[in-house]
C-alpha cells in the first residue's frame, strides 16, 4: 500500500499515454457520435442542424425496432443460454478429472477462431441442400424436420441464436474456471466435514463465492450481446428480409450502405444509452441478490 | 527534480504517440507517388491486365510512381465512403458511375476531368462517356461496359427437355422452367444473400421491357410513379419465378459468386448474371461450346426496347480534388496511359467487353461475341446506379421479401414512391 501512495505522480505519468489514447479514440468519439446525431448529413457534403430530427424518425421507422427486437433475443439468448451453460461445465471440469485439460481446450476453441470462419462454417452446417444438419436429419430418417435454417424467416434467428450461444460459452467457462479455482479448499473441505451433500456444496458454497464473478460475466454478455455485429453480417448479412437485423447491423447498414451518417449516428446514441440502461438494471438485479 | 523529468517523459511519450501518425505523401528523391485504391483482390485475367498497365506505367515514367492498394469489391465502397466522411480519400480511387459516384462528386471530393477529357475523342462514345459525368463535369474513363442482364444455359439440357432454341418470350420461358422441373433440373442458379443480384441482374432488364427506359427518370424527377402498373407487372414476374421453383432452394442463403460455381459445376440449366461472369465461365467450363448466352426474353404488353440489355460503364478511375497542381498532372498523365488502346485490347483478350471499337481475332470465342453483340442493341439503366442509396436499398430488400412471400410487388412499389415523395 505504501508504495502506492509514494509515488502517485509515477503512477498518474504511467497511466498518462493510455488515458491519453483512451480519449482520444474511445471518449472523443462518443461525443463526437453525440453532435452527428443533431445533423443531418451524408457523410462528405456539409452538414445541417436539424436538432432531435432523426431520433423523431428513429423512433417511428418500424425496420429500426424490429433490430431492437432482435437485439434483445440475442441478449436473452446469450445471457440464459451461454452463462449456464459455461457455469455448468465450469463445475464439472472443476474436478479433478482425467484430461480436464483437452475439455478446456476444446471448450475454449471458438472463442480464438475467427468470427468470420465461424459464421462461414456454421452457414455451410445449416444450407438447405447440402449442409450437414438437414443430412443428419436426413439419414436418421426425420425427413419431416429438415428445414431451410436461414432462407426462411422463422428459422434464421434461431439458426443464429445457437450459433452465438456456441461461439461464446468458452470465453465464460475461462471465466468461471478461473474464479472457481480460486475457491479457498479448506472451505469446501470443511463444509464435507459438516456433511453437506456436493448439491448443498455447490449451490450453497460455491456459486455465491464465485458469484461477483458471475455478475462481470452477465454485464459482459450484455455489452457484448447489444454489439453483436461480424457474425450476423457474415452469416446472413441482416437477412432474408431484414429477420436477423441487429441495432449494430441496422446502423451500419443506414450510415455506410445509405449514406445518412447523421442517422446513423441517432442509431449508435440510441444504443449506447440501452447498453447503458440494460446494464444498470441487470447489476442492481443481480446486486440485490448476492446477499 | 525527479517528478519533473518524469512528467517530461509522459509528456513526450504522448506527443511521440501522436507524431507517429503523420507521414508524408511524396518521398524525397522528387518522385511524386500516387496512391490507387479499387478492387483488383480476385485473380481475374482483367485485373491482371490492370495491374499489368500500372506496373509497365511506373517502369517507363521515372518521376512517377503508382501505388496499388487493392480491397475486396464488397467492401471497397464502405471504405471509400468512410474514407471520404473522414477526409481521408486516396490520390486515385476506382469508381462506380452515377448515383454511386454522386455523393463523392457532389461533395467535392474528386476533381472533374473536363481539361484532358479531349483525349478519348473518336475513341470512347460520349454517351459512354456520360455514365461518368455529372451535371456536365466528367469524373472518370470508362474501361468496360458491364452488361448486368444475360442469361447463361446448358444447350445440351435445353435439348434434353425440347428446347433447341432459348425462349425468346416469358411464357416460353415458363414453359422451360416448368419442363426443367419436370426433369428434376433446377432451372435457375440463383445467390442472392447480398440482395442487389435479383435487382440488378434481374429487374433492371426486366422492369425496362415492360416500361421503357424512361420509367426510372420520369419516376424519380415525379413526372413518373413507381406505382405504375407495368413496374409492378415487372416486380410480379420474380414473385411468379420464385412460385414455379425457378430457382435454387437455397437463393437466400448463397452469394452471387457460390450461384455462378453451381452452374459451372452443372448442377442447375441456367444462371442469370452480368458480363462479369464471362470470365469465369469462359475460364472454367470444360465444353464451352454447349454454353450459350441469350438476351432476356420478350415479354406480352411491355412498352420497352427487347433489344436493349441493361448495362452501364465500369473501371472508372477518380481523381481527389486535393492533389496539389504537380500531382495533378501526374495523375492525368497516368489516366491518358491507361485509358489506351492498349488497355481495350487486352481487356478484349480477357473476356471483357469494352466501350471501345477494337478488332477481334478468331481466339475471341462465340459466347464472348454474343454477349458482345446484345450491347450493339443500347443500353438501359441499371436500377442502382439510378436509384438513390436509400431506393436502391428498399428495391434489393424489398425483391427478398417478395420471393420470402412477406411483401407483395404492389407493396414494394408503394413503399418505393412514398419513399421518393417524402424527399420531395
Amino acid at each position: 500500500m505504501h508504495l502506492t501512495k509514494k509515488s502517485k505522480v509515477a503512477i498518474i505519468i504511467g497511466i498518462l499515454p493510455a488515458l491519453f489514447l483512451y480519449i482520444l479514440f474511445a471518449i472523443v468519439p462518443i461525443i463526437q457520435s453525440f453532435y452527428y446525431s443533431l445533423m443531418e448529413w451524408n457523410g462528405i457534403s456539409d452538414m445541417t442542424f436539424i436538432g432531435f430530427d432523426n431520433f423523431k424518425k428513429l423512433f417511428q421507422e418500424p425496420l429500426f425496432w424490429s433490430s431492437v427486437k432482435n437485439n434483445i433475443y440475442v441478449v436473452i439468448a446469450s445471457v440464459l443460454g451461454q452463462i449456464p451453460i459455461a457455469l455448468f461445465i465450469a463445475l464439472l471440469l472443476n474436478r479433478k478429472l482425467k484430461g480436464v485439460r483437452i475439455f478446456r481446450t476444446i471448450g475454449f476453441l471458438p472463442v480464438v477462431l475467427s468470427t468470420v470462419v465461424i459464421s462461414l462454417t456454421w452457414s455451410l452446417i445449416y444450407n438447405s441442400k447440402n449442409g450437414m444438419l438437414n443430412e443428419l436429419l436426413r439419414t436418421v430418417g426425420l425427413d419431416g424436420l429438415t428445414q431451410n435454417w436461414l432462407g426462411d424467416t422463422k428459422w434464421t434467428m434461431v439458426a443464429v441464436l445457437i450459433t452465438i450461444i456456441w461461439q461464446f460459452i468458452g470465453l465464460y467457462l475461462i471465466i468461471f474456471l478461473a474464479a472457481l479455482q480460486n475457491v479457498p479448499e479448506e472451505v469446501l473441505e470443511a463444509a464435507k466435514m459438516d456433511g453437506a451433500s456436493e448439491w448443498v456444496t455447490t449451490f450453497k458454497i460455491t456459486i455465491p463465492m464465485i458469484w461477483s464473478t458471475i455478475i462481470v460475466a452477465v454485464i459482459l454478455c450484455i455489452s457484448g450481446s447489444l454489439k453483436t455485429f461480424d457474425l450476423i453480417y457474415v452469416m446472413t448479412n441482416g437477412g432474408p428480409a431484414h429477420s436477423t437485423e441487429v441495432m449494430a447491423l441496422y446502423m451500419f447498414n443506414e450510415t455506410f450502405s445509405k449514406l445518412n451518417y447523421g442517422y446513423g449516428s441517432a442509431v449508435s446514441v440510441f444504443i449506447f444509452f440501452f447498453s447503458l440502461i440494460l446494464i444498470f438494471i441487470t447489476t442492481k438485479l443481480l446486486k440485490g441478490k448476492m446477499i | 527534480m525527479k517528478k519533473v523529468g518524469l512528467i517530461i517523459l509522459g509528456v513526450f511519450m504522448v506527443l511521440s504517440l501522436v507524431a507517429c501518425s503523420n507521414s508524408g505523401d511524396s518521398s524525397s528523391d522528387g518522385v511524386i507517388e500516387l496512391t490507387l485504391w479499387n478492387d483488383w483482390t480476385e485473380d481475374r485475367p482483367e485485373n491482371t491486365v490492370y495491374k499489368e498497365i500500372i506496373a509497365s506505367f511506373n517502369e517507363e515514367h521515372e518521376d512517377i510512381r503508382i501505388k496499388v492498394e487493392s480491397i475486396p469489391h464488397d467492401q471497397y465502397e464502405t471504405k471509400l465512403r468512410t474514407q471520404a466522411a473522414g477526409k481521408q480519400l486516396p490520390d486515385m480511387m476506382r469508381v462506380w458511375p452515377g448515383a454511386r459516384t454522386a455523393p463523392l462528386a457532389e461533395g467535392g471530393a474528386l476533381l472533374p476531368l473536363n481539361s484532358i477529357i479531349d483525349h478519348w475523342e473518336g475513341l470512347i462514345p460520349d454517351a459512354i462517356l456520360q455514365d461518368y459525368a455529372l451535371d456536365g463535369n466528367y469524373y472518370a474513363i470508362p474501361s468496360n461496359i458491364s452488361e448486368t442482364s444475360l442469361i447463361f444455359y446448358y444447350k445440351d439440357l435445353l435439348q434434353e427437355v425440347g428446347f433447341d432454341e432459348f425462349p425468346s418470350t416469358y411464357v416460353e420461358l415458363k414453359r422451360l422452367i416448368q419442363a426443367l422441373n419436370d426433369k428434376d433440373i433446377t432451372p435457375i442458379a440463383l445467390g442472392n444473400k447480398s440482395i442487389w443480384p435479383l435487382q440488378s441482374v434481374y429487374i433492371s432488364t426486366i422492369a425496362d421491357r415492360y416500361t421503357g427506359s424512361n420509367f426510372l427518370k420520369e419516376a424519380l424527377n415525379g413526372t413518373g410513379s413507381f406505382e405504375n402498373e407495368q413496374f409492378i407487372k415487372a416486380l410480379s414476374v420474380i414473385d411468379e419465378l420464385t412460385k414455379l421453383n425457378g430457382f435454387n432452394e437455397d437463393m437466400n442463403t448463397i452469394d452471387e459468386a457460390q450461384s455462378r460455381s453451381e452452374f459451372i459445376k452443372g448442377e442447375t440449366a441456367m444462371h442469370f448474371a452480368g458480363s462479369w461472369a464471362l470470365g469465369p465461365i469462359i475460364g472454367s467450363v470444360e465444353n464451352l461450346d454447349n454454353i450459350g448466352v441469350a438476351p432476356f426474353p420478350t415479354f406480352e404488353g411491355g412498352e420497352g426496347d427487347p433489344s436493349k440489355i441493361s448495362g452501364v460503364a465500369g473501371g472508372g478511375i477518380a481523381v481527389n480534388s486535393n492533389l496539389s497542381d504537380e500531382e495533378q498532372e501526374a495523375a492525368f498523365t497516368f489516366l491518358k496511359y491507361y485509358y489506351s488502346d492498349n488497355l481495350f485490347e487486352q481487356l478484349v483478350q480477357a473476356n471483357i467487353i469494352v466501350p471501345a471499337d477494337v478488332k477481334m481475332d478468331d481466339s475471341i470465342p462465340q459466347v464472348f461475341r454474343d454477349a458482345n453483340s446484345y450491347a450493339q442493341g443500347g443500353l438501359s439503366p441499371v436500377y442502382d446506379a439510378t436509384l438513390t442509396p436509400e431506393l436502391t436499398d428498399m428495391i434489393n430488400n424489398g425483391l427478398q421479401s417478395i420471393t420470402l412471400g412477406e411483401k407483395t410487388p404492389e407493396e414494394l412499389a408503394k413503399e418505393m414512391q412514398k419513399e421518393l415523395e417524402k424527399n420531395k
